[in-house]
């Protein structure tokens, strides 16, 4: 479904992407990993279309997305509906004055009438169970509810692709457990799931394949994520562990987790 | 990482006693100017809009009680909107009553004394007529923006024939206003907590927040429109808002008309 090959990016005259290439097809869950700066965030705009690559190309769906077609309304209409992007930021994702408006404003941008818009708003509402902050101002909310909203807002435009720029950050546990919880059942309906993070809590709950970013730039491993999670020394080297992190052996599932001391 | 020993006066505790440094005038006017912007998140948080009136028509009889109170020249008008607007004023909670007459009785006690020497020359009438007139047209401005919340009046545009992209366009504004300003201030308390000692250069730092914040509204600003596109927008854009009456709104408008009634009978002529 997703197809890069070769793509590099550099913002002016930083490089964000060398070569990268890489497939995923439709209803994998794959997360990308990578210390600060190694690209995670240009690769998933570039995903969707915000940027397009310097050299290379991205296919998606088997049409190549470039520049020039973006800029054909219908193509850019319809092309985005199929790919939804939650921000690593949320705050800027969101420009409306109400919580409902900022909901509906895809659907609306759809040219859907007026009564299914109220549904889908209704359920997204429902489904993130955000119901009470349906007239509130989105700048003004927490950090977690904003989140929350960014995704509902994306959510109703009913995407085959979600793709979310480290979503559990800044949430408290018990939403970060809600969220993984919810798009593993979002995957498990089908849909293709990208996501980035540091978070290795979680990794092997949200995806079967882990795609580890570099300092350089480029694709240092993309295999199952249980593999990923045992090579010590890869995770090592790219700055994802240090020696603080141990595995728990015996324990039914082994995790890494961090001591603070 | 941790091949890097911590530094040794990291470890030990600062021996340190500050010089005395005041607070320059333009710090504090920046400070008071950041600490407006940021009250703007603040009243706008949870408030509904006054008794549930439609916007619209806060809006438009505002503005015409603003210009009809300009217009006019007979007291007695004058004198009954200020009753009215006082009226008015005792449906709201009681810190916005504060503020709210607060500003009214600052600008018209510095109209009064503008207009002092008139009087000294003998012509009571213009500090008789435009000192209330003052007092009751800031009063209704702010009653205005302390009971209505901003995306009301907004959305209150669209009834007067606004095209909606202006509408989008200024509620994105009205965001950002409130966001920059509040990342100014945070920027502020940065430069509090960390201006230790005597910091002369204080108005390059504030200088380098503006410049900051020039960056950073331009990076939110293309990251907004990501985010658009990637909703699927493509440059139209329609807004949707109910348009309900209710009883409130019946009643505020008759207390309106009652107002130009009122004007109609007294205000336009000037009684000897
Ligand atoms: N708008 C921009 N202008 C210039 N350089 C940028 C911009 N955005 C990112 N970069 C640079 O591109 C590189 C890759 O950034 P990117 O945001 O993709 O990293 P990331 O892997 O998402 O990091 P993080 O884990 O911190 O989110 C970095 O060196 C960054 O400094
Ligand atoms: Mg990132």
């Amino acid at each position: 479904m997703i197809e890069l090959t070769n793509v590099s990016y550099s913002y002016t005259d930083i490089p964000a992407l060398n070569n990268i290439s890489l497939n995923i097809s439709k209803g994998e869950s794959v997360t990308l990993m990578g210390p600060n700066g190694s690209g995670k965030s240009t690769l998933l705009k570039l995903v969707n279309g915000i940027i397009t690559p310097d050299s290379g190309s991205y296919r998606f769906g088997g049409e190549e997305i470039t520049k020039k077609k973006l800029h054909d309304n219908r193509f850019s209409k319809l092309f985005h509906q199929k790919i939804g992007f939650v921000f690593q930021n949320s705050q800027t994702q969101l420009f409306c004055p109400e919580v409902y408006d900022e909901i509906a404003f895809g659907p609306r941008q759809m040219g859907f009438i007026e009564s299914e818009v109220e549904k889908r708003v209704k359920d997204c509402l429902n489904l993130l169970n955000i119901e009470a902050l349906k007239n509130r101002q989105p700048y003004h909310l927490s950090e977690g509810e904003k989140r929350k909203v960014a995704i509902a807002c994306v959510l109703s435009l009913n995407p085959e692709v979600l793709v979310l720029d480290e979503p559990l950050n800044g949430l408290d546990p018990r939403t970060q457990r809600w969220l993984v919880e919810f798009l593993i059942n979002f995957n498990k309906g089908g849909k293709t799931l990208i996501t980035s993070t540091h978070n290795l809590e979680f990794l092997q709950e949200i995806s079967d394949r882990g795609i580890l970013f570099d300092e350089d730039h480029c694709i240092a491993a993309d295999m199952e994520m249980d593999k990923i999670l045992e090579d010590i020394d890869l995770l090592k080297r790219v700055n994802l562990v240090d020696e603080y992190y141990h595995k728990h052996v015996g324990s039914k599932h082994s995790h890494f987790h961090l001591h603070n001391y | 990482m941790t091949e890097k020993d911590i530094p040794e006066w990291l470890l030990k505790n600062e021996n340190y006693v500050p010089q005395l440094d005041r607070d320059t005038f333009v710090n504090k006017s920046i400070t008071s100017l950041l600490s407006v912007l940021s009250h703007i998140r603040r009243q706008s948080g949870h408030k509904t809009d006054l008794f549930g009136i439609n916007a619209a028509f806060s809006v438009i009889f505002t503005i015409l009680f603003v210009v009809l109170l300009s217009v006019s020249r007979g007291l007695v008008f004058v004198i009954t909107a200020n009753v009215y607007l006082l009226f008015m004023l005792c449906f709201l909670k009681s810190e916005d009553i504060v503020v709210i007459l607060k500003t009214s009785f600052g600008v018209a006690i510095f109209t009064f004394i503008i207009l002092l020497p008139t009087a000294l020359y003998g012509n009571f009438y213009s500090i008789a007529m435009i000192t209330p007139k003052v007092f009751a047209s800031v009063t209704a401005v702010n009653i205005l923006s302390r009971s209505t919340r901003w995306n009301s009046i907004t959305g209150a545009l669209k009834t007067f024939f606004i095209p909606d992209i202006f509408i989008l366009v200024l509620d994105i504004t009205i965001m950002y206003i409130t966001m920059l300003g509040e990342f100014s201030l945070d920027m502020l308390y940065a430069l509090r907590l960390r201006s230790v000692g005597k910091n002369k250069s204080k108005h390059t730092s504030l200088a380098g927040i503006a410049g900051t914040m020039f960056i950073k509204s331009k990076e939110m600003a293309e990251d907004t429109y990501a985010a658009m596109e990637c909703r699927g927008f493509t440059g139209e854009y329609r807004i949707y808002r109910k348009f309900k009456f209710s009883f409130a709104d019946a009643l505020y408008i008759i207390a309106n008309v009652l107002i130009i009634l009122c004007f109609i009978y007294f205000g336009r002529y000037l009684r000897k």
